[in-house]
């Protein structure tokens, strides 16, 4: 019905270009800018994107032709049937070939000349359709797609998996949770419409109630209880090493040797030591006994240097108090 | 046989009052010699720096003798279980003062039951 309804529209085009091509692409050109013009250039545009809706805007359209041509000049029939046809006319040049072409043919000359227009027609259709609204297609299409387009795909990727990968010591399989997690991150779980179930939890009034309760006994108590009913037994060797890093029984691995040595002194506090002896006199055998301590104390690795300097400090209470008993000597 | 009896009937008692959990917590020791090394033992914790400090002024040849003679009375001052001679390596498990290993600080006949029993990691019956 369409194909009828475009030769009827394309034979009265074509009657009327046999006679005034040039005139009809001057008038074309004159009153592109009309209203009705518009109207039906839109409708025309429209028309390419759907073929349903195609061809209900047709009717629309038609209707309107109908409508109009009968109180209207010759002129704008051949206008209104030009812009139904499909939004941009044809090149007069090619129109032209397409008549002379026609003419050229021993049998009708009418037919072949609407077929050859219809032609040209739909290959314009085809590039603007390629230029407007070939994207739209694709978008639409996707978006009706739904999400289960990719699961036979996975299906196949996880069944490869299991079926390939080898058993761990403890039976459990790493590998193919790492791919399902990415299978999951392909579909993204955050992209689409948010349906605002849930509402967000403020994190306001948590820092509230956190500063106002300090942690009662009974708080401890029942923090233990479930601490001690989570603590389910270890499954396997690699749980148990777990806990007994946590623990503490277990070193951590790389070896760090300085775990538990925080000593934040730089060495030439740990071998300059001298400026601790102000308290002693300056000549005498004490100061000749301190002079090795502090010799031997540069030499430690093992004492922090709060440590070496308690040491020192007990040395010097202890002279202090026998001060007296020095001098007497 | 009987002094053994006597021995494991008189459990030595060892209460423990500072303790975080508010109630009293009661741990036993094989026997009370135990009880009283791991006394010496900690005494000898706390006075170990002012020993070894006191020691430093008496072994010196450059401090003058009487300074000496004054820390060798104050050393015998300090309680006698603080000096570390005093602590004896006993059996963990059973408190026996002779035929301990230090490695395993076991008594020889518990070490020999452990091992086996195939308790003692890396501890295998000699042959060659």
């Amino acid at each position: 019905s369409t194909s009828s309804v475009l030769s009827t529209e394309k034979d009265k085009s074509a009657v009327s270009k046999d006679g005034t091509t040039e005139g009809a692409s001057k008038r074309q050109e004159d009153t592109a800018g009309s209203a009705k013009q518009k109207l039906l250039d839109i409708i025309g545009n429209m028309k390419v994107e759907v073929s349903y809706r195609k061809k209900l805007q047709e009717l629309k359209a038609k209707k309107q032709a109908m409508s109009r041509p009968e109180g209207m000049d010759s002129e704008n029939p051949q206008r209104t049937t030009e812009g139904i046809q499909r939004g941009k006319p044809l090149n007069p040049e090619l129109v032209k070939a397409a008549s002379a072409v026609a003419s050229s043919f021993p049998l009708n000359k009418k037919q072949t000349e609407s077929e050859l227009l219809a032609q040209l027609r739909r290959h314009e259709e085809t590039t603007d359709k390629q230029r407007k609204g070939g994207t739209v297609n694709i978008r639409n299409v996707i978006s009706e797609m739904t999400v289960k387009r990719q699961s036979p795909a996975q299906r196949g990727v996880r069944i490869s998996n299991r079926i390939s990968l080898d058993l761990d010591e403890d039976g459990q399989r790493i590998r193919p949770e790492r791919f399902s997690s990415q299978s999951f991150d392909s579909r993204s779980l955050k992209v689409g419409k948010r349906l605002n179930i849930f509402t967000k939890a403020s994190t306001e009034p948590e820092h509230a109630l956190k500063t106002v309760s300090s942690p009662t006994i009974w708080d401890l108590e029942f923090a233990k209880e479930i601490a001690a009913i989570t603590a389910q037994p270890p499954r396997n060797g690699f749980e148990e090493m777990i806990q007994w890093t946590k623990e503490g029984i277990l070193w951590e691995f790389p070896i760090d040797n300085e775990v538990g040595m925080d000593d934040d002194a730089e060495f030439h506090e740990h071998i300059f030591l001298e400026k601790h002896l102000e308290g002693f006199p300056k000549e005498g055998p004490i100061r000749h006994f301190m002079e090795l301590v502090i010799c031997g104390l540069s030499k430690n690795p093992y004492l922090s240097v709060k440590q070496k300097i308690e040491h020192i400090d007990w040395f010097e209470k202890y002279f202090e108090e026998k001060k007296e008993f020095l001098q007497e000597i | 046989m009987a002094v053994g009896a006597l021995c494991w009937a008189l459990r030595a008692a060892r209460q423990v009052l500072p303790l975080p959990c508010p109630g009293q917590v009661r741990g036993y020791y094989v026997d009370w010699r135990m009880l009283r090394d791991v006394k010496r033992r900690k005494l000898a914790y706390e006075y170990a720096d002012e020993r070894l400090r006191i020691n430093a002024i008496r072994k010196n040849s450059i401090l003058p003798k009487e300074l000496q003679e004054v820390a060798d009375k104050e050393i015998a001052a300090l309680p006698r279980d603080s000096c570390p001679v005093r602590i004896h390596n006993r059996c963990v498990l059973t408190s026996r003062p002779r035929g301990v290993r230090r490695r395993w600080r076991l008594s020889r006949i518990v070490f020999r039951h452990f091992a086996d029993h195939a308790q003692m990691s890396g501890v295998q019956r000699a042959m060659w």
